[in-house]
C-alpha cells in the first residue's frame, strides 16, 4: 500500500473511533451506565458513527485546539450579549428596532465550515443568517441597521478562520 | 428550593402559553413554526425545573424529547415548498 | 456551601425567567416575522441556558448534571439550526445551502 493511502486510512479510522467514543459517551450520559444495557449503547453508537460518516465525511482538516477553546469561552458571553440586546429592545417602550437585510460575501467554502459559521452568526447579537447563495453571498437579517454590522461580520469571519489552519479558504474573492 | 422552582415553572408556563398563543395566531406559517420552537425552549425549561424540584429525573428526558421534536419540526418545514401552505408532504426542494 | 448553591440557583433561574419574559414581550411587540425570530432564538436560548446553569448546583449527582448540560447543548444546536431554517423559509427565497 502506498504511504499516502495508508496515511489516509489511519486518519479515517482515528476519526471514526473518535466519533464512536463521543457517541458512546453521549449515550452513557443520557441513559446511564448499566452492564446489561451496554450492548444497546454500543450498537446505537456504532450506528450513529456510520450515519455521521455518511452525512459528514471525514476530512483531514486540523482544528486548532487553542482557537477552539477561545471560541468555546467566547460563545456563552456572545449569547449573553445577544440575549441582553434583544431583551433591551423588546422591553424599551420606544421599541428601538430597525430591521433590514445585509449581504455578506463570505470567503468560506460551501460545506461544514460555512455551516458552522452560520450557526455561530445566528447566536451573535443582532444578526440572523437567512440564506446563502452558491457564490458565497450570505443574506443576513439584522435587528438594527444603524449598527456597524458589516464590519462586525468581517471580524467574526477572520476570527472563525483561526479555527482551521488555512486549507478551507475559498479561491480569492473580492470583498 | 422546590417551591421556588415550582413557582418559576408556573410563571414560565404562563409566559410560554402567551407566546404560543401569539405565534399560533400567525400570520405566516413561519410564525406558527416558531410556536414549535417555543415549546422546545420554554417547555423544555419547564420540564427541567420540574425534574429538579420533584426529583423525577424522567422529566429531563421530556425536555430532551421536546428539544428534538422542535429541531425536526423545523427541518420538516424547510423541506416543504417555501411560502406554500400545502399539507400533503411538500416536495423535497 | 448549600447556601451558596441555593443563591446561585435563585439568581440564575430568575435571570433565565427574565429573559423568557423579554423573549415573550419581543414576540408580542416586534413588527415582523424575522424580527420575532430574533427574539425567540436569542432571548429564549439565553433564558434556557441560564435556567440550566441555575439547576446544575441542585443536581443530585454528577451524571444528572452532565445530562442537563447535554440537554442544553442540544437545545443550543437545535436553536441555531432551526432559526436559520425558519428564516430561510420565511424569506421564501435563496437556494438551500
Amino acid at each position: 500500500m502506498p504511504a499516502e493511502a495508508e496515511w489516509r486510512q489511519s486518519v479515517f479510522s482515528l476519526a471514526a473511533l473518535r466519533r464512536f467514543a463521543t457517541y458512546l459517551a453521549l449515550w452513557l450520559i443520557l441513559i446511564g451506565f448499566n452492564i446489561a444495557d451496554l450492548a444497546i449503547g454500543v450498537a446505537a453508537a456504532a450506528w450513529a458513527t456510520i450515519v455521521s460518516i455518511l452525512l459528514l465525511p471525514v476530512n483531514d482538516r486540523q482544528i486548532s485546539p487553542l482557537a477552539l477553546a477561545k471560541h468555546c469561552l467566547r460563545l456563552p458571553w456572545q449569547s449573553l450579549v445577544a440575549g441582553a440586546d434583544v431583551a433591551r429592545r423588546a422591553l424599551d417602550p420606544r421599541l428601538p428596532v430597525q430591521p433590514g437585510f445585509i449581504t455578506h460575501a463570505t470567503g468560506l467554502a460551501d460545506g461544514p465550515g460555512r455551516n458552522a459559521f452560520r450557526a455561530i452568526m445566528s447566536l451573535q447579537p443582532g444578526t440572523l443568517p437567512v440564506s446563502v447563495a452558491k457564490s458565497g453571498d450570505m443574506l443576513i437579517h439584522c435587528l438594527d441597521m444603524s449598527q456597524p454590522i458589516a464590519a462586525q461580520l468581517v471580524d467574526e469571519e477572520a476570527l472563525f478562520l483561526q479555527l482551521t489552519k488555512g486549507g478551507e479558504k475559498h479561491p480569492k474573492r473580492n470583498g | 428550593m422546590a417551591e421556588f422552582l415550582y413557582v418559576t415553572a408556573a410563571l414560565l408556563l404562563l409566559l410560554t402559553g402567551l407566546g404560543l398563543a401569539r405565534m399560533l395566531w400567525g400570520p405566516s406559517p413561519a410564525d406558527r413554526m416558531m410556536a414549535a420552537q417555543l415549546v422546545g425552549t420554554g417547555g423544555g425549561a419547564i420540564a427541567l425545573l420540574i425534574a429538579t424540584a420533584s426529583g423525577a429525573t424522567a422529566m429531563i428526558d421530556v425536555a430532551l424529547v421536546l428539544a428534538l421534536l422542535a429541531a425536526f419540526a423545523a427541518v420538516a418545514l424547510s423541506l416543504g415548498e417555501p411560502g406554500t401552505q400545502q399539507r400533503d408532504g411538500g416536495a423535497n426542494s | 456551601m448549600s447556601l451558596m448553591a441555593d443563591t446561585l440557583t435563585i439568581a440564575a433561574v430568575s435571570a433565565g425567567l427574565f429573559f423568557f419574559l423579554a423573549g415573550t414581550v419581543g414576540l408580542l411587540r416586534f413588527p415582523d416575522t424575522l424580527t420575532r425570530l430574533h427574539a425567540l432564538t436569542k432571548a429564549d436560548n439565553l433564558g434556557f441556558g441560564l435556567i440550566v446553569l441555575g439547576l446544575l448546583p441542585q443536581s443530585p449527582d454528577v451524571a444528572s448534571g452532565l445530562k442537563l448540560v447535554v440537554v442544553w447543548l442540544l437545545v443550543q444546536l437545535a436553536g441555531a439550526s432551526a432559526s436559520q431554517l425558519i428564516a430561510q423559509f420565511a424569506s421564501k427565497g435563496g437556494p438551500s445551502a
